[in-house]
């Protein structure tokens, strides 16, 4: 659906993406990570065509992407961070405004506007767009860039200004939307990553530092762990003498990061046999976060 | 064609609900009525004015008011109709860049090129309807309270002034593809048109500019041949028309090359 190939991007004397490589399959979430400023939006803008590309090259739908007018627009749906409308228009005027400059024939134009109305909860919405709320405008964005059943939808940050009922909302439509278009989702939001998306790629420096699915992207990570808190810091001192593993994280706790089940299993065997009761033993697993941490901590 | 045409739709939807349009029509309906007002109003303030002057020892001799006299104010007011026309334009693309209006519009597959000619095309018919009805209007009372026949050249040197308007609008075109303030493009159209006046001052390269049309005024007086080479006559008027035109081209040529190639 979308590939890129040794994409370069540079501001002045600054490189905002560096030999950018990526590839999107049909009918996925592809959900685009990175701290603010690390390229989300120029990569995005670059696949719009709205920015040149200054070396390699972009395909959409196996048709190179071009500055200024692309054709490969018409395969595109485009959420902005922020989407901005004609605001003297009502939900239904600007969304025919959309449906005629995509092309859409006129048969099917009224009954995919209703359509789409309906699925962002806009269709009794008949004031002008210059009064609604921020949750309105990004669901009447999803709504234009929904229209014409894009293959290939591209969100911005759509959910980065939202309040968590907003946010569930847009969620909900992208995994609905996911049916019938591939959807690129940006954000530096990662339970939003990981609540709908199936791919993940991490961007930072304007480099792909880790790209695949959350299952692949936390194998072999390094971080599984589990740690025992202590009832006082003398049953702390006696367990440790009896097995000196883990690091003290405090007075009550020992930390045993990078261990695996077996390490977990003995632990336990030996406060039983010791008679020692924890006031809580937990095991941690990687995370998102953590590897997200990892690599802009790098 | 679909695309162009939905996208004038909506300039003009713009045009009405924001109420550009009623407060240009009711301007230039009140510029219309100004001229012939004024000239009506003439022999009173001179009557007013001869009262205060007879006491000083002056005299002044009656005032003869011919349809020319509402027509020398009609092209008076000229200048004002264009800095109307400069303010309520000058953010008719850079509003768009600065909300972020027009990337949806791209990204729905909306060419550059359309979107350059539906603005251009709604600001050209919005200044035709503007100025050729308040010259109606200015006519109707001039025939009605006076004898336009009086008057020479008068559809030249009102187009002369319409097509003034045209070369400003490509001039705001222009500049506001290269340009991302409203408040910018006032300024440099403003600057144009100033260092255009100042050149007009040289003789030699002065009647091919199109500042030059804004003395179109000078022509309902003079039939041909100029009386002195700083008046504008019949004779003299075209080459600057001609350049005014070859302008007006080559302004829109630059705003789509510029707008082609504006990063949003």
């Amino acid at each position: 659906m979308l590939t890129l190939k040794h994409v370069s991007k540079h501001f002045g004397s600054h490189e905002i993406i560096k030999d950018l490589s990526l590839h999107v399959k049909e009918h996925t979430i592809y959900g685009f990570l990175g701290q603010n400023g690390a390229g989300k939006t120029t990569t995005m803008k670059m696949i719009l065509g709205l920015y040149p590309v200054d070396s390699g090259e972009i395909l959409v739908q196996d048709t190179p992407v071009t500055y200024g007018e692309t054709k490969t627009n018409h395969y595109i749906g485009y959420l902005p961070d922020v989407p901005e409308f004609y605001g003297f228009m009502t939900p239904t005027e600007y969304l025919t405004l959309c449906a005629d400059i995509a092309g859409l024939l006129d048969t099917d134009k009224k009954s995919q506007i209703s359509e789409i109305l309906e699925l962002v909860g806009l269709i009794d919405t008949n004031k002008r767009i210059h009064g609604f709320s921020r949750g309105m405008k990004q669901r009447l964005g999803i709504a234009q860039a929904l229209l014409g059943t894009p293959k290939l939808l591209i969100c911005d940050e759509p959910t980065s200004a939202l309040d968590p009922v907003g946010r569930k909302e847009i969620l909900d439509i992208l995994h609905t939307a996911k049916k019938k278009t591939t959807i690129i989702f940006s954000t530096h939001i990662l339970s939003d990553v990981e609540r709908i998306c199936d791919e993940i790629g991490i961007l930072h420096n304007g480099r792909l530092a880790h790209s695949g699915t959350k299952e692949e992207l936390l194998e072999d990570r390094p971080d599984n762990g589990f740690f025992i808190e202590f009832q006082t810091p003398s049953d702390l001192e006696k367990f440790h003498t009896i097995y000196p593993e883990g690091t003290r994280s405090d007075i009550t706790t020992l930390q045993y990061p990078d261990s695996k089940n077996a390490d977990m299993l003995t632990a336990l065997s030996l406060l039983s046999t010791h008679s020692i009761v924890p006031k809580r033993v937990e095991q941690w697993e990687p995370t998102l976060e953590s590897l997200f941490m990892e690599v802009i901590e790098k | 064609m679909k695309p162009l045409t939905a996208f004038i739709k909506k300039e003009w939807m713009e045009m009405f609900r924001n109420g550009k349009l009623t407060i240009l029509l009711i301007l230039f309906i009140l510029f219309g009525i100004m001229s012939p007002a004024l000239a009506k109003l003439t022999p009173a303030l001179y009557e007013m004015l001869a009262e205060t002057m007879k006491e000083q020892g002056i005299t002044i001799s009656q005032m003869e008011v011919t349809a020319l006299t509402s027509w020398m104010q009609y092209f008076k007011n000229a200048f004002m109709e264009l800095i109307v026309l400069v303010c309520m334009f000058s953010g008719i693309l850079t509003n768009e860049y600065q909300k972020g209006t027009l990337i949806p519009m791209y990204t729905r597959g909306l060419s550059r090129s359309n979107v350059l000619f539906a603005k251009f095309l709604t600001t050209v018919i919005v200044w035709t309807l503007c100025y050729y009805l308040c010259f109606g209007i200015t006519y109707a009372y001039n025939a009605y309270f006076w004898d336009n026949s009086i008057v020479y050249n008068l559809s030249l040197s009102v187009f002369c002034l319409y097509l003034l308007g045209i070369w400003l609008i490509t001039i705001i075109f222009a500049v506001s593809a290269l340009l991302s303030s409203g408040a910018a493009v006032m300024l440099a159209t403003g600057g144009i048109f100033a260092a255009l006046y100042f050149m007009s001052l040289i003789p030699k390269i002065s009647k091919y500019l199109p500042v030059r049309l804004l003395n179109a005024g000078e022509l309902v007086t003079k039939t041909s041949s100029a009386a002195t080479s700083s008046v504008l006559t019949v004779d003299t008027c075209y080459p600057a028309i001609a350049v005014t035109l070859i302008l007006c081209l080559f302004n829109y040529i630059i705003a789509y090359l510029f707008l082609r190639q504006k990063k949003l």
